[in-house]
């Protein structure tokens, strides 16, 4: 048997803040010329980025409100989107997104727009978009 | 939310991928709709959603129990796997035994366990090699 013990702080180390809501999800898409493939609401305010393919590292990084850039096109990236908050998920490098991706989307309210730049522009381009207006992207980690 | 302890559980399937993370997103709605601080349902759901992925990639089944009492939110993961061998490697952020398929999913990077310590207020792991896994996980309410 095998046994171990960990005792975490009371406050989290990496503890959500509330950001200055600067920037909406149209905005977003309009900085990287991306498809809507399904949005309710363009006005939807967005508080930072987070770009990455694995989604435990989306999970540490991420804050609420942040939009998620992605080259992986799986279920678990909506999955992680609804678990950690986010205000929607950008599918860079022109990916095809399965139907069963695009309903559970649907059906858990997390929008979806798919750009057909890489990765790094469509993170960069939002880096120059958010950078100074959410507090967020100043440096790694965000606050 | 009444003083009368909440309990729920959730079945895990081993490499059922197509539902993995059902159980989590379950429980988060269920926290979120008894009213609990968004800040703690997102904790609790993070932890409980890399303990899932963790029985998917690498358990045959597993249950996750979910109990809310005023002070406490728990969530008791036990599974039947192979178990974990050193918790002390495991728990060393970038460590993993994930296959290439589970890294496709996106997991598998090492990163699991350490994110769920991050996560919870306690967290207690005991674990049977080829038996199986058993997690405590607690965050306060309050």
């Amino acid at each position: 048997m095998n046994t171990g013990t960990h005792t975490s702080p009371t406050t989290p180390a990496r503890a959500s803040t509330a950001a200055t809501v600067a920037t909406t999800l149209g905005e977003v898409r309009i900085a990287i010329g991306a498809d809507i493939v399904w949005c309710p609401d363009l006005t939807a305010p967005v508080t930072g980025v987070v770009a990455a393919d694995l989604m435990s590292d989306v999970l540490v990084d991420s804050r609420p409100g942040y939009v998620l850039v992605t080259g992986l096109a799986n279920v678990q990236v909506i999955r992680t989107a609804t678990i950690a908050d986010l205000a929607g998920v950008v599918f860079a490098r022109g990916k095809t997104i399965p139907p069963d991706v695009l309903a559970l989307a649907r059906e858990a309210r997390i929008p979806v727009f798919r750009c057909q730049r890489s990765l790094f522009e469509t993170a960069g381009r939002l880096y120059a978009v958010v950078n100074g207006r959410t507090g967020n992207a100043d440096g790694w980690p965000p606050a | 939310m009444t003083d009368t302890e909440f309990v729920r559980a959730y079945d895990v399937v081993g490499a059922d991928f197509t539902n993995a993370g059902r159980a989590s997103t379950s429980i988060k709605e269920t926290l979120k709709n008894m009213g609990l601080a968004s800040t703690l349902v997102r904790r609790v759901a993070i932890a409980s959603y890399e303990a899932e992925m963790n029985m998917v990639m690498h358990a045959r089944r597993g249950t996750m129990t979910l109990k809310v009492t005023p002070g406490d939110v728990t969530i008791d993961v036990q599974d039947e796997g192979p178990g974990i061998a050193d918790i002390a490697l495991a728990m060393q952020e970038g460590y993993s035994t994930a296959t290439p398929e589970m890294r496709e999913m996106g997991f598998g990077a090492g990163m699991g366990l350490p994110n769920i310590k991050r996560n919870t207020d306690a967290l207690i792991i005991t674990s049977d090699i080829q038996r199986g896994t058993h997690l405590v996980m607690r965050v306060h309410v309050s």
